[in-house]
């Protein structure tokens, strides 16, 4: 089961995909960064879907609140991302687990 | 004070967790706490993770909150496991700070 | 698939086909780097396949956002496609290419908020 799978299996994708379409251009752009950037690390995290949501949750309310989404989250958005997924395991840790096991 | 970042890191979730302690509130309410601190470079998206981790880690409860912009808040409240957890920071910064003193007062 | 043959077996053949079918939905470009992608996963193969999945899904995943975005396969790869395999895999060199994925999301970041003139 792929990641995408289990989220559109879960008809959240879409309604994830629609919500940040409605973010500020600003907020936009950086969520689908961050996204990109989760997908290549890979963590484990990104399976149950409430990381992504978690995510536009957390920009919709600094949108609303008429911060630009730098002041938010500062101007090291890779950082930002990083500390989300500090605890999470990634597939290529569990892979190389595989190979060694 | 500017660049404490990398010194903050250990001590900024039991900070957190202490506003949290205070009282019921929220992500934008804590970051501007820790600005009126002093801690000028603590952004909202620190604050984000941090509460991300206190919420896995079960040490909080969250209640959604509707709020007068936009989206309803997400409001933090410790919960046993979590004030158990606060007592352990203070008591682990009382020993750090007070070992650190010593060592600058040029004692034993 | 040969690549998939050799180190599966046939159940998932099934999941298999339909990364195939998300693959040849792609530009000719963003195909034809999925195929080195795949090349260049292949050394690192005694997999047993099931954790191999998430890997792949999520080159795949990329390469079809990055076409949505009309991105050349250089802005997502870079240039170094063997490099970005290995740092899929967690093989050697991950943690530098993990530094460069942080260094271009920070400045790609720039780049676009800069041309919203914001």
């Amino acid at each position: 089961m792929s990641i995408r799978d289990i989220i559109e299996g879960k008809r959240q994708w879409r309604a994830q995909l629609a919500r940040v379409k409605a973010l500020p251009p600003d907020y936009r752009i950086v969520y689908q960064e961050m996204q990109k950037y989760l997908f290549k690390v890979g963590p484990v995290d990104l399976l149950d879907g409430r990381l992504l949501t978690g995510i536009v949750d957390f920009f919709e309310e600094g949108a609303a609140s008429g911060r630009g989404v730098l002041d938010l989250i500062g101007t090291d958005v890779a950082a930002f991302c990083d500390d989300l997924i500090k605890d999470s395991r990634t597939y290529a840790d569990i892979y190389q687990d595989s190979v060694k096991g | 004070m500017d660049d404490l970042t990398e010194m903050l890191k250990g001590t900024l979730e039991g900070c957190v967790l202490e506003i949290i302690g205070g009282e019921e509130t929220y992500g934008y309410a804590i970051t501007r706490r820790l600005n009126e601190l002093g801690f000028a470079d603590v952004v909202e998206g620190t604050v984000y993770t941090i509460l991300l981790r206190l919420e896995r880690n079960g040490l909080v409860q969250v209640t959604k909150r509707p709020s007068e912009v936009g989206p309803p808040r997400k409001f933090y409240a410790l919960n046993d496991a979590g004030r158990e957890q606060l007592a352990t920071f203070w008591a682990k910064w009382q020993y750090v700070s007070s070992r650190i003193d010593r060592l600058k007062e040029g004692g034993r | 698939m040969s690549f998939w043959d050799t180190i599966t077996g046939n159940d998932l053949t099934r999941e298999w086909q339909a990364f195939e079918a998300r693959a040849a939905a792609l530009p000719e470009d963003h195909r034809a780097a999925w195929a080195q992608v795949q090349d260049h996963l292949f050394p690192y193969g005694d997999f047993t396949g099931r954790n191999l999945m998430p890997i792949v899904d999520a080159a795949l995943a990329l390469l079809e956002e990055g076409a949505a975005d009309g991105l050349d396969i250089d802005e997502i790869l870079g240039d170094d496609i063997p490099g970005f395999a290995r740092a899929l895999a967690g093989g050697a060199g991950a943690r530098t290419y993990r530094d460069r994925w942080r260094e271009q999301l920070n400045s790609t970041v720039a780049r676009k908020l800069a041309r919203l003139g914001g």
